[in-house]
């Protein structure tokens, strides 16, 4: 009982670390990410972690510098990883009266 | 200068980037000038032409698709517009819109595709946009030849490049976009610099001048162009290297490629595309038009056969436009099924150099130039 009970503590401790971290990873993405481009880019692939974590060196030689790196890899491998079913495709709204500027 | 304009920039992306996540990253957002597209990246923009667009030669310039690496750069005033001509030349020039006006005029039709388009396609999955079908679109571009550019500034004919550099500059630290030519390309006579696009000015697509390189990976074709310096040497920048490059040696799926053993990419391989009907539509039976279009970067379309029993048997389709290099062909095969049911129909195209559409692309680290036989799936209904 006992046993089962520390169990269950850690258990949840565990997944409450795993949220921490993701939405820290969030955070971490709209800190590091947005000011160049939209989140769009992101979360329309399917990458494995080894293919994320090159993707994050390649953003750091352009200059993304990061805070919470770990935290980063976990969010996007947890929501962007390549188990995951593809991304339905956006679609943009009618701009075609608007003059470019 | 360069690193004001820098600054400039990313202080106004900042701006937008804080608008973005004040009203929700993903909201759905309008593309001025363009109807409503597929979108991979708004900011900046990253989109593809949805198939149901692709029932015409030209592509019209608002269901056309963009690529973007890094921002536009901010609007080009016409009358202070200047391209640089430099490098090894005998007087470097700098030329007015006017001066490029007053040299002969050419249209060239082409058909521009992104390398990466069908990247989506591969498997394993690899980094970078996830197009489909739709990184492509066929214009008329006009402008004068880069030949007769050249000639003004009196180039070293000996030069073995051009280098092309346009308005648009990296933020952070990411790279300049700079791009090099062959000179014997850069010599062709389609090869032109674009002052208009199906007939209007050129926009999001590189409004004053885009170069245009007939034939090769879009990424050649470069937009907003304020520079073009003669060479003896290639740019040596990430998008001629390590960027746009292809294994010389196929590789097992999902392994990497030796950098030695990567060349840049030129002309683009025979493809095929099918557009209507549409990936898993559900259709009632009857007459049931198989549309599409097929290119084959320098040379030009000779055959397209479809199936529409997963490749067993194969019928030629009948090609709607005339054969030109450059320039897609549309293709169109009246099918009549007899039989409610699902089909996979496919489409292979067959070049004037005798190359043939393969049914497996050969999967490369960056996922560029996918041109696999293509296949949709319908599913033919009896009305109820």
């Amino acid at each position: 009982m006992k046993t089962l009970l520390v169990t269950c503590v850690l258990t949840t401790a565990a997944l409450a670390a795993d949220q921490a971290t993701l939405d820290r990873g969030k955070k971490e993405e709209g800190r590091v990410c947005l000011p160049c481009h939209s989140l769009r880019l992101i979360h329309s692939q399917r990458l494995s972690k080894t293919t994320w974590n090159k993707e994050l060196d390649k953003m750091a030689g352009w200059g993304a510098k990061y805070q919470d790196r770990d935290a980063l890899l976990e969010y996007l491998v947890s929501n962007f990883g390549d188990d995951k079913p593809p991304a339905p495709p956006a679609m943009s709204l009618d701009g075609s009266s608007a003059k470019p500027k | 200068m360069h690193s004001t304009r820098r600054d400039l920039f990313v202080t106004l992306f900042s701006a937008a980037a804080a608008s973005q996540l004040a009203r929700g990253q993903d909201e759905p957002v309008a593309i001025p000038g363009k109807r409503p597209m597929i979108v991979h990246n708004d900011r900046p923009e990253d989109i593809e032409t949805p198939v149901r667009y692709f029932d015409s030669w030209i592509t019209p310039n608002d269901a056309f698709f963009v690529r973007q690496h890094i921002p536009r750069p901010a609007p080009i005033d016409r009358g202070g517009y200047r391209l640089t001509v430099n490098g090894m030349v005998s007087k470097p020039v700098q030329l007015t819109l006017d001066d490029l006006r007053k040299l002969p005029q050419y249209t060239i039709p082409a058909t521009i595709e992104c390398t990466g388009n069908g990247r989506g396609f591969y498997t394993p999955k690899v980094p970078g946009i996830q197009w489909l079908r739709g990184a492509i679109g066929n214009a008329e571009w006009r402008g004068p030849r880069v030949s007769d550019v050249l000639k003004m500034a009196g180039a070293d004919a000996s030069a073995a490049y051009i280098e092309t550099d346009g308005a648009d500059v990296g933020l952070a630290s990411t790279p300049d976009f700079v791009r090099s030519t062959p000179m014997s390309k850069a010599l062709h006579p389609a090869t032109i610099l674009a002052l208009s696009m199906n007939g209007q000015t050129p926009d999001i697509h590189g409004f004053p001048v885009r170069l245009i390189v007939p034939g090769w990976d879009g990424t050649s074709s470069v937009k907003w162009v304020i520079r073009i310096s003669v060479a003896a040497q290639p740019n040596n920048g990430f998008f001629m290297n390590p960027g746009y490059r292809y294994p010389k040696y196929s590789l097992p799926p999902g392994t990497p490629a030796k950098p030695a053993e990567l060349e840049v990419i030129e002309g683009m391989p025979v493809k095929s595309s099918i557009t209507s009907p549409e990936d898993q539509a559900r259709l009632p039976i009857g007459a049931i038009p198989i549309r599409g279009f097929a290119w084959a970067g320098e040379q030009a379309i000779e055959r397209v056969e479809v199936s529409t029993d997963g490749g067993s048997r194969w019928r030629d389709a009948e090609l709607s436009s005339p054969k030109l290099p450059f320039a897609w062909r549309l293709f169109h095969l009246d099918w009549q099924p007899s039989d409610p049911g699902y089909y996979t129909i496919l489409s292979r195209a067959t070049d004037s150099a005798g190359r043939v559409q393969p049914f497996v692309a050969a999967w490369n680290p960056s996922g560029y130039l996918y041109n696999a036989v293509d296949r949709v799936g319908v599913t033919v209904e009896r009305p109820a």
